[in-house]
């Protein structure tokens, strides 16, 4: 066999190009968003955390700010990606084995559907106190 | 005859110049598909129009391209279906391909990853009739077992997969990764893993789907499966392997 | 000497089989070719591998060509084939009484016929029309057009042949009458040249005609089109003919998950645009279901049209022309260097390439022999590698 040629055509953008593709392109675009957006908050939880080497006064500012109503409205942001990117994952993870294959799309709409319903109720107990 | 007039922007591109599109109006039979469209604009408008196709009906995977911006077979598409009366129809060449000319694009590595997997075109037939692509039943029409004349050993059909390209152009990893083998690949590797129990080449097959550029380069998009005209469903087929790689290793792992 | 340069003009499946044969006798030659490989008429024919029962009576020439080829393609291309025979199927008394005559004709031309017990029939094709009143089991197959000529095209290249497409011949250079070259326009690069040519085979098909008036000749070349419909589901695995004389609409051929019926006649001024006339689409469909009356159920997937090469006989209505195949050397009419090749159907075209590429090689005083008999062709994927 001869050397296979590898044309030069990489778009690496090209996952991001959701348009008139099909719900299983939409999950994986928005399985990479939500595992950079998480990975992000990492760097950022890890950030925060160090703020407890700087002592209590430090933290109990930062910890006091971190109640207002906007940083509870990140955390609803941030556990939504969780839920998504873990549901979704499990999706990812039976059906990169071969289970529910046929069924991708009730599958992603069936986790979604639980992914909503628990963020909704985290959400409640966040705001309700 | 029922004509309409129907108007196709079409990528341009030749070596020497750069992209762009042209826009023609054709008409054509209301009933026409859009690769009479594409027959026409060639014939009337523009003998420079250079565009890949040959069976008409499906079965040689050539013509496949890009209407409005979804992958698509142009000679089992009605015009009628991506015609509104006023947005030209977008013809684009396939994705993740190398472009040659306006809608054509350059194969060789793609039936290089084929010729990898080096798939028999002919299969034994089904059992029964009918047989359909999308595997549907068609109303009132239920399936009949047919059966074999003495004179031969079986009744053989070509495969499903006709080496379109369309799933290689509908998938996210084809884009990011060049070496890929891609949907068609893993699934031509699949089916020809299934036709055979020949040790090399059975080790052969599942080294290549096991590799850098196999099946674990999925990302479960869907894609291929979505966009292919012949219910191939190479992510299936991707996901079939990934199943018998585990479960070798899995077997290999308890066996020490 | 300078090893001679042949020009092929057509990639359909004259034009492949011929630059096979040429290239298995160590000659070099280049194939231009205007569209993708089989993008005339080769690519939307029938696809059926002819046992030659559809000839045996009334075109015996024609039958004998096509079992012979018919067997000599099981050979070299056994993988590019669906082989699962054919059924020559009786509807009415005429076609009852036609079955004799058939099977007469067959035997005289050496088809494997079998008068097979309508049961049996039924049992092989559940499709079929139940009110069969006979059938007649012949070693008819299914081959993909496109697929056919790539397998020559691809052997023809690992031999040395160049094929060029998106390359359309625009002229002829000629020394007085002679043609000594092509003259070509690249559709791909826009550029204009002119290539060497000791000889010019123009396999054009339906264009035959239009390539030799470049030349300053006829060919006595009549572009008929014909429709075909294929349905969305394969609904027999063998094909199924009209136990008959040929007619309109009665060979319905299975391949992959389809099946397709054809088809119709009439001839056409510019074989480049066929408008597609309704009427022959619906009478397809009434056709076909009187072989498969399951057919009007089915949706239509597609529809083809293209003109099929027949040569000019005077006073005969299309169906009735020969579909054999015919080498026309125009030194006859004083233009050397210039020979077409025409007629003929893709089951034959391994033996019209064997014709026009022992005459090429006659012109040239060469006395290589024919191979393509025996040689298996290589994978149709090489030849776009």
């Amino acid at each position: 066999m001869t050397a296979l040629k590898y044309p030069k055509v990489q778009r690496a953008g090209r996952w991001f190009d959701v348009r008139r593709r099909r719900l299983g392109m939409w999950a994986y675009a928005v399985n990479r968003i939500t595992g950079i957006g998480l990975v992000v908050y990492l760097y950022l939880h890890l950030a925060v955390l160090s703020l407890l080497s700087r002592g209590p006064e430090t933290w109990d500012s930062f910890v006091s700010m971190a109640r207002s109503p906007f940083y509870l409205s990140l955390d609803v942001i941030l556990l939504a990606g969780i839920l998504i990117h873990g549901l979704n994952g499990l999706r990812i993870a039976l059906t990169g084995f071969d289970v529910g294959v046929r069924q991708q799309k009730m599958l992603f709409g069936v986790l979604m559907l639980g992914a909503a319903i628990l963020l909704a109720v985290a959400a409640l107990k966040i705001f309700g106190g | 005859m029922k004509t309409l007039e129907v108007a196709l922007q079409i990528f341009r591109y030749k070596p020497h110049e750069s992209a762009h599109y042209d826009t023609f109006t054709v008409e054509v039979a209301e009933t026409a598909h859009v690769i009479d469209a594409i027959d026409a604009v060639w014939a009337v408008h523009d003998r420079s129009l250079t565009f890949r196709r040959a069976c008409h009906h499906s079965s040689c995977g050539s013509c496949a391209l890009l209407i409005n911006k979804v992958e698509k077979l142009p000679c089992i598409t009605r015009v009628t279906k991506v015609w509104d009366g006023r947005t030209p129809v977008r013809l684009d060449p396939l994705r993740n391909f190398p472009i040659v000319s306006d809608l054509v694009v350059d194969v060789t590595a793609f039936f290089q990853r084929m010729s990898a997997a080096n798939m028999e075109i002919t299969r034994d037939a089904e059992p029964s009739l009918p047989l359909t692509v999308e595997d549907f039943a068609i109303a009132g029409v239920p399936p009949k077992a047919v059966q074999i004349p003495d004179n031969l050993s079986r009744f053989n059909r070509f495969e499903n997969c006709i080496e379109c390209g369309i799933c290689m152009s509908a998938c996210p990893t084809m884009a990011a990764d060049e070496k890929f083998l891609g949907p068609a690949g893993l699934a031509a590797i699949y089916r020809a893993r299934q036709k055979t129990a020949e040790p090399r080449t059975v080790a052969h097959l599942l080294g290549l789907a096991d590799g850098e550029h196999g099946v674990w380069r999925c990302h479960s998009a869907f894609e291929c499966t979505e966009a292919c005209p012949q219910a191939v469903d190479p992510a299936g087929k991707i996901m079939a392997l990934r199943r018998e790689l585990t479960a070798r290793r899995f077997k290999q792992f308890w066996k020490r | 000497m300078l090893r001679p340069q042949i020009i092929i003009v057509g990639a359909g499946s004259t034009g492949a089989a011929t630059a096979h044969d040429l290239a298995l006798r160590g000659i070099d030659v280049t194939v231009i070719e205007r569209g993708e490989v089989a993008s005339g008429t080769t690519g939307r024919n029938h696809c059926l591998l002819h046992s030659g029962g559809r000839y045996c009576v009334t075109d015996q020439e024609s039958a004998i060509e096509c079992i012979e080829e018919n067997l000599t393609l099981r050979k070299i291309m056994p993988d590019l084939l669906e082989l699962n025979d054919g059924l020559f199927v009786a509807l009415n008394e005429a076609d009852l009484a036609f079955k004799e005559r058939f099977l007469e004709g067959c035997a005289a031309c050496h088809i494997a016929a079998r008068d097979i017990p309508v049961k049996h029939a039924l049992a092989m094709e559940p499709f079929l029309n139940p009110a069969v009143l006979a059938a007649v089991q012949i070693p008819d197959g299914v081959f993909e057009p496109f697929r056919f000529c790539l397998a020559f095209l691809a052997t023809a290249r690992l031999n040395g042949a160049i094929v060029r497409r998106y390359t359309e011949v625009t002229d002829f250079r000629c020394s007085g009458k002679s043609v000594t070259g092509v003259k070509i326009r690249d559709r791909v690069t826009g550029r204009s040249e002119t290539l060497d040519a000791d000889l010019v085979v123009n396999a054009a098909g339906p264009w035959a005609g239009e390539i030799a008036a470049k030349a300053g000749v006829t060919v006595p070349e009549v572009p008929t089109a014909g429709v075909m419909v294929t349905v969305d589901c394969r609904l027999n695995n063998m094909v199924l003919n009209r136990l008959n004389k040929p007619s309109d609409g009665d060979i319905v051929v299975p391949q992959r998950a389809t099946s397709v019926i054809g088809t119709t006649s009439w001839t056409v001024e510019n074989p480049d645009l066929i408008a597609i006339p309704p009427e022959h689409v619906e009478r397809m469909i009434t056709q076909g279901e009187l072989l498969l009356p399951t057919v009007r159920k089915i949706p239509m997937r597609a529809k083809m049209a293209v003109a099929r090469p027949l040569i000019a006989r005077s006073g005969a209505d299309a169906r009735e022309v020969s579909r054999t195949f015919e080498c026309f050397d125009h030194a006859s009419a004083g233009v050397n260097g210039f020979v077409t090749i025409a007629g003929g159907k893709t089951t034959t075209a391994r033996a019209m390439a064997e014709r026009v590429s022992d005459i090429v090689c006659q012109k040239l005083g060469l006395t290589a022999a024919c191979r393509t008999r025996d040689v298996p062709l290589t994978s149709y994927r090489l030849f776009y590698q």
